[in-house]
């Protein structure tokens, strides 16, 4: 066999192994309800802050405490904890992405993404 | 309508720049054009000199354009969008200039001025391969103006002005139904906080003529397609190839050095798809030289040399479009916005990948095939697979940041890893031990035909580096054993390509780049190593363990709280948040640092201004501030500050009798009365109808610092007025409020500011060794640099009479 041959042959499997590497570390977004059937396992889930229920941050007792309660686009709801202080501006977010796994009964945040209405397209005239 | 006579607007500035766009944009076509038509007609110099002319219009035009926006930013005229959206009237100068590339409009222009400066320089030394690339590199300027068009042709808008008026962008808002609606928008939306920022005035500029040099290997290797010559190219393009590697990694480092400076993630480098859309060209373009200079030395591998060089636009294309075009969304942290010309940007990328195809194709017979197997203990075999590892390491890049291009072709619902940063380093870091092994063994290597010593000395070198690499490992308290791969790596690297540089040290250094460029690529494999393998969170927190229930043990706790005035103990050091400075839109949070040493002693302090700017439009920005030392910096920022400062509110006042030396005690320190004093010399007091003044001159003394306060007291118009002093510091008031004349004294009172309320939450994080990383880089750059001079007089010779 030529060398070429060899290399493109170990060219291939690698690039393949890059594929199914994406597929395997992409996350999904999902609802909490698949988050809870697969606990441990990372994914995205893009809802709404329910305003209604207590959130919760003590700077005070613990700067790296933050919970909330979250209604997913499928208007299934659950508690978050974020270990990481609040997010400057969370109140005026009009949808949250929120990246973690489900533990228990809350669902454990590592990342937390706001959409706040006016953040890149500012189209109000300041008078 | 249309009859409403506007007040106070410069029409005439966009105006002007519009013209230009439009001017630019068709002379570039004609420029493209006759440069077409004079390769094809070599005996008609009448093309020749139309594409000359038709050129030079055209960079008038660009930099008409420039000029104009300059001015309208320059000069706040609002009554353009360009300027409203991304400018304000109180920035200083130097971010005015950031400004102009802030928006998308600006940026293509950026690139555009950069690729008709190109356009210039070819045209004074591209001599007989002038007409084939100023072609090409004019095809490229054509799709570049036409985004700043802005005009609808057949319903559909192409490109997007950054002339077009404020009341035209939002026609509908009431507002500009006013004749004098300009007098009513008083100030522009500002500059993104995030950059306001040095690094932000000098990091777009390079990166993107990093962008714009890489057409020029690609107009070459075009012209080589079109005129069937597969060897003459290859001199003047290997020294631009060079520019645009060098410029590139200058621009992608900088941007990094921007990360660090003044974003909160902590780090250089966080796999972000802008960053990486910028990495993958640069990568393919590494490999595309090494393939080129290969093939230079062997005559082999010319199509992988072409292809690598042709893929190096494609993919700065479609980093245009990954991230131009809106595509990425919540993806990245730069956010762009979609101008509405997604759909340009893609037809701009599939043309360019059309005609390299095709061109590829049409001349794939005639292009030099390789005769036969390289041999494998030759430079020339190591060079290859190395250039293919950088390929591959690239294209493993690209793949996953195009997630969200996968999405939108296939309709799947993805997400990118939800821990990128281990996605990619699981697969960058042995792609990494292989690139700092293959550097030194390709090097030790000669081209074609070795001798068994060659090899004898690599084993000998290999040996000596698992030596020095088991003793680093030690050295840099390395803990995991995955490092020592790569540790072994770059110390191969470096040690093997330092031995090649000695004969080159007395004075001949300039012919020694590549050895150069390869340590400096050891040093910083060596930099990133360490700093992230020790890198080290020093704000853990566990005040709240007993105190929040629901606080279980995480590993993600890396924030502190910290009370203002109450000195906190964090790793080796005591760090007080002392007090906080506004200036401009930036909160200053003055936070001082003690360092202890072994035995608990104070050895050296200094302060971090970590700041903070609480942005209407991107809520709290925050700004760190580092402390660099040569083995390690202390990186600081804050993470939360209280939403609204409440207003300082004193508390515990007492009241104190004192005469001249006593001494008064607070929670907070004591103070000693020094003497009271009648002036009102230099006194900020209203002096009308004052009868009498006291000062009380008071020495305050807190646990490591000395204050003065003079707090005063009067009679004006028969009544008894006081001015307190207030010792920000030591959170004291003191307020002069009686005199007793028989008994000598003086009756003082103090009180207490509460400091809850007025906290920072912050994190600090310990790079050890960064410096490495940017010495790494500077030490690239300068061999990048002497490999262009020597390949630039190669070129010289060549071409000299």
């Amino acid at each position: 066999m030529k060398k070429t041959s060899i290399i493109g042959i170990a060219i291939i499997a690698i690039a393949i192994a890059a594929i199914i590497s994406m597929y395997g570390d992409a996350s999904t977004y999902e609802s909490f309800s698949v988050a809870g059937e697969h606990p441990g396992k990372e994914f995205h889930v893009v809802g709404v802050l329910n305003r209604e229920k207590v959130k919760y941050y003590e700077p005070k007792k613990d700067p790296n405490y933050f919970s909330f309660y979250l209604k997913d686009e499928k208007g299934m709801e659950s508690k978050v904890v974020y270990h990481n202080p609040e997010p400057t501006d969370f109140d005026r977010s009009e949808k949250i992405v929120i990246v973690g796994k489900m533990d228990g009964d809350h669902f454990e945040a590592s990342k937390i993404l706001l959409k706040c209405p006016s953040k890149y397209t500012d189209e109000q005239v300041k008078t | 309508m249309n009859n409403i006579v506007f007040q106070g607007e410069h029409l005439f500035w966009g105006n002007l720049g519009h013209s230009a766009v439009v001017i630019s944009f068709i002379t570039s076509i004609l420029a493209a054009i006759s440069f077409f038509f004079a390769e094809r007609n070599p005996l008609d110099q009448s093309w020749a000199k139309l594409a000359k002319w038709t050129f030079y219009l055209h960079s008038l035009a660009v930099l008409t354009i420039v000029g104009s926006l300059f001015k309208i930013i320059y000069s706040h005229y609002f009554e353009y969008h360009y300027a409203w959206q991304h400018s304000s009237t109180d920035l200083p100068v130097h971010f005015m200039i950031s400004c102009f590339w802030e928006g998308q409009e600006g940026s293509f222009l950026l690139w555009i001025f950069w690729q008709m400066v190109i356009g210039q320089i070819l045209m004074r030394t591209a001599k007989n391969w002038l007409f084939p690339v100023m072609a090409v590199l004019m095809l490229s300027q054509i799709a570049l103006t036409s985004m700043l068009l802005g005009v609808k042709i057949f319903g559909y808008k192409l490109g997007s002005s950054p002339f077009e008026l404020l009341r035209n962008f939002m026609s509908n808002a009431p507002i500009f139904k006013l004749p004098d609606y300009l007098s009513k928008v008083k100030d522009g939306n500002g500059l993104n906080p995030l950059l306001q920022n040095y690094w932000m005035v000098i990091h777009p500029p390079t990166l993107f003529f990093g962008f714009a040099t890489t057409v020029v290997p690609f107009a070459y290797a075009i012209a080589a397609l079109w005129r069937k010559d597969f060897t003459q190219w290859l001199k003047p393009a290997l020294p631009w190839a060079l520019v645009s590697v060098m410029v590139l990694g200058t621009g992608i480092i900088m941007g990094g050095f921007w990360a660090y400076e003044s974003l909160s993630f902590g780090g250089y480098w966080a796999w972000d798809p802008v960053e990486n859309a910028s990495l993958v060209p640069w990568l393919i373009l590494i490999a595309g030289v090494h393939v080129m200079m290969l093939h230079k030395a062997t005559g082999n591998s010319y199509i992988v040399a072409v292809v690598l060089i042709l893929a190096t636009f494609l993919l700065v294309l479609y980093a245009t479009f990954l991230t131009r075009s809106g595509i990425l969304g919540n993806s990245s942290v730069h956010s762009f916005t979609d101008l509405g010309m997604s759909g340009q940007l893609l037809v701009f990328f599939m043309l360019f990948v059309i005609l390299s195809v095709c061109m590829v194709a049409w001349r794939w017979k005639a292009m030099p095939h390789s005769a036969k197997d390289e041999e494998i203990y030759t430079r020339e075999f190591w060079m290859f697979i190395g250039s293919l590892v950088l390929v591959i390491s690239a294209f493993q890049i690209i793949l996953t940041t195009s997630i969200p291009v996968f999405n939108k072709i296939f309709g799947a619902n993805m997400a990118p890893p939800a821990d990128a940063i281990g996605h990619y380093n699981k697969w960058q870091m042995p792609m990494a031990i292989i690139i700092g092994i293959l550097t030194g063994v390709a090097h030790l290597l000669k081209y074609k035909k070795n001798k068994k010593e060659a090899l004898k000395k690599i084993g000998l070198l290999a040996l000596i580096s698992v030596l020095i690499a088991v003793i680093l490992y030690f050295a840099f308290n390395l803990t995991n054993y995955v490092f020592t791969g790569l540790l072994f790596a770059s110390v191969f690297g470096i040690i093997t390509n330092f031995l090649l540089l000695i004969p080159f040290l007395n004075g001949k250094i300039k012919l020694a780049g590549s050895s150069v460029a390869h340590i400096g690529f050891g040093v910083l494999l060596l930099g990133v190593l360490v700093s992230s393998a020790n890198k080290q969170v020093i704000s853990l927190n566990d005040s709240g363990t007993q105190i929040n229930p629901e606080f279980s043990a995480k590993e993600n706790v890396e924030n502190i709280y910290l009370e203002r005035g109450k000195p906190n103990k964090m790793g080796d050091y005591i760090i007080t948040y002392v007090k906080d400075s506004v200036h401009w839109v930036n909160t200053y949070y003055q936070v001082n640092y003690k360092k202890l040493n072994k035995v608990g002693e104070i050895d050296y302090e200094f302060n971090l201004y970590p700041n903070g700017q609480i942005n209407p439009k991107f809520g709290l920005v925050a700004n760190p501030d580092t402390r660099h030392y040569i083995s390690h910096d202390v990186f600081t920022y804050v993470s939360s500050v209280p939403a609204k400062k409440t207003d300082a509110k004193f508390v515990n006042t007492k009241l104190h009798k004192v005469k001249q030396g006593d001494t008064i005690y607070t929670n907070n320190g004591y103070a000693v009365l020094q003497r009271v004093t009648s002036s009102t010399e230099g006194k900020v007091v209203d002096v009308k109808n004052l009868q009498v003044l006291l000062s009380a001159e008071l020495k305050v003394y807190t646990l490591d610092n000395v204050y003065q306060a003079i707090p005063m007291y009067g009679i004006q118009n028969n009544e008894a007025v006081s001015y307190d002093a207030l010792v920000d510091e030591a959170r004291l008031k003191f307020k002069f409020t009686a005199v007793d004349p028989q008994t000598k004294s003086i009756t003082i009172e103090t009180s207490e500011k509460d400091q809850s309320g007025d906290f920072i939450i912050m994190k600090a994080i310990v790079f050890p060794w960064i410096n490495f990383v940017w010495a790494g880089t500077i030490i690239m750059v300068i061999g990048f640099l002497l490999s262009i001079i020597k390949r630039i007089a190669e070129y010289r010779k060549s071409v000299a009479p």
